[in-house]
């Protein structure tokens, strides 16, 4: 929440070019962007261990259809 | 050695895009958000600078809050639609809401320092006695604080940011006859408030 009180003498309002330039860091917004988008993990066929896990197992799905 | 991307499109572009027009600009940043860096480096300054008059002086939560803006701006890039509504309008709209929603979590209530220069321009405008004591200012500070939350951020953005009605009236996405509206009415309102008071 904010108020307003008044002051005789308030702190100088406007930021100084020091204050501004040590807060401008588009390399380090690009990253957090980068962090913030990007997709979390790989997609299951797109790792290999678990493409053959899954290939073995629908494999193994087909062989018992078959047999039935 | 040859680098077959050095002679893309998109790689030259990169060289003169500064020359680009910003409509050009965003339309590249909305493709890659690595060009959103000239738009970064056109309007932080003026995006800080309006944060941290808000805040009241605070640097580091300025700091902050100009970059979740524009963390914002770069996700939501591709919504933005030019009609005729600066780029800039839009940014100070992200802003606006970004340091509402900090003013609206903070658990204590953060006191935003007034001069005398920034009350003139309400006490000359609402009409109200031109020779205030401090007591009264203090009165008068008081009836805008007891305002809505949205109705304080228009006295704020006019009088004490000192912005137009016509950059009011982007930021709100309103036409600037609407704006002007909303503020003397408010004035009227503190004027109605200072009479019962005094």
């Amino acid at each position: 929440m904010r108020k307003f009180k008044i002051n005789k003498n308030p702190k100088e309002k406007e930021p100084s070019a020091e204050q501004v330039k040590r807060y401008k860091d588009f390399a380090s917004l690009s990253h957090q962007y980068e962090r913030v988008t990007k997709r979390s993990g790989k997609r299951l066929y797109q790792d290999p261990k678990l493409f053959i896990l899954l290939f073995l197992l629908g494999l193994i799905a087909f062989l018992i259809f078959l047999e039935s | 050695m040859h680098l077959p991307f050095k002679t893309s499109p998109l790689f030259q572009r990169k060289k003169d895009i500064h020359s680009l027009p910003e409509s050009e600009q965003i339309r590249l940043a909305k493709l890659d958000h690595r060009y959103f860096g000239v738009l970064y480096e056109k309007y932080f300054d003026p995006i800080y600078r309006f944060i941290f008059k808000r805040l009241g002086g605070d640097e580091a939560v300025a700091g902050d809050l100009a970059q979740q803006t524009f963390l914002k701006a770069m996700a939501n890039l591709g919504k933005y639609e030019d009609r005729g509504l600066a780029f800039s309008s839009w940014l100070y709209r992200i802003a606006q809401n970004e340091v509402n929603l900090f003013f609206r979590g903070e658990k204590k209530t953060r006191f935003v320092e007034l001069g005398e220069r920034q009350l003139a321009g309400v006490i000359e405008e609402a009409e109200l006695s031109a020779n205030m004591s401090q007591e009264d200012q203090e009165k008068l500070v008081a009836c805008i604080n007891a305002l809505e939350p949205e109705q304080t951020d228009l006295i704020e953005l006019r009088f004490f940011q000192a912005l137009s009605f016509k950059e009011i009236a982007d930021i709100y996405n309103i036409t600037e006859a609407n704006a002007k509206m909303r503020i003397y009415r408010l004035l009227e309102k503190i004027n109605k408030h200072w009479n019962q008071i005094v």
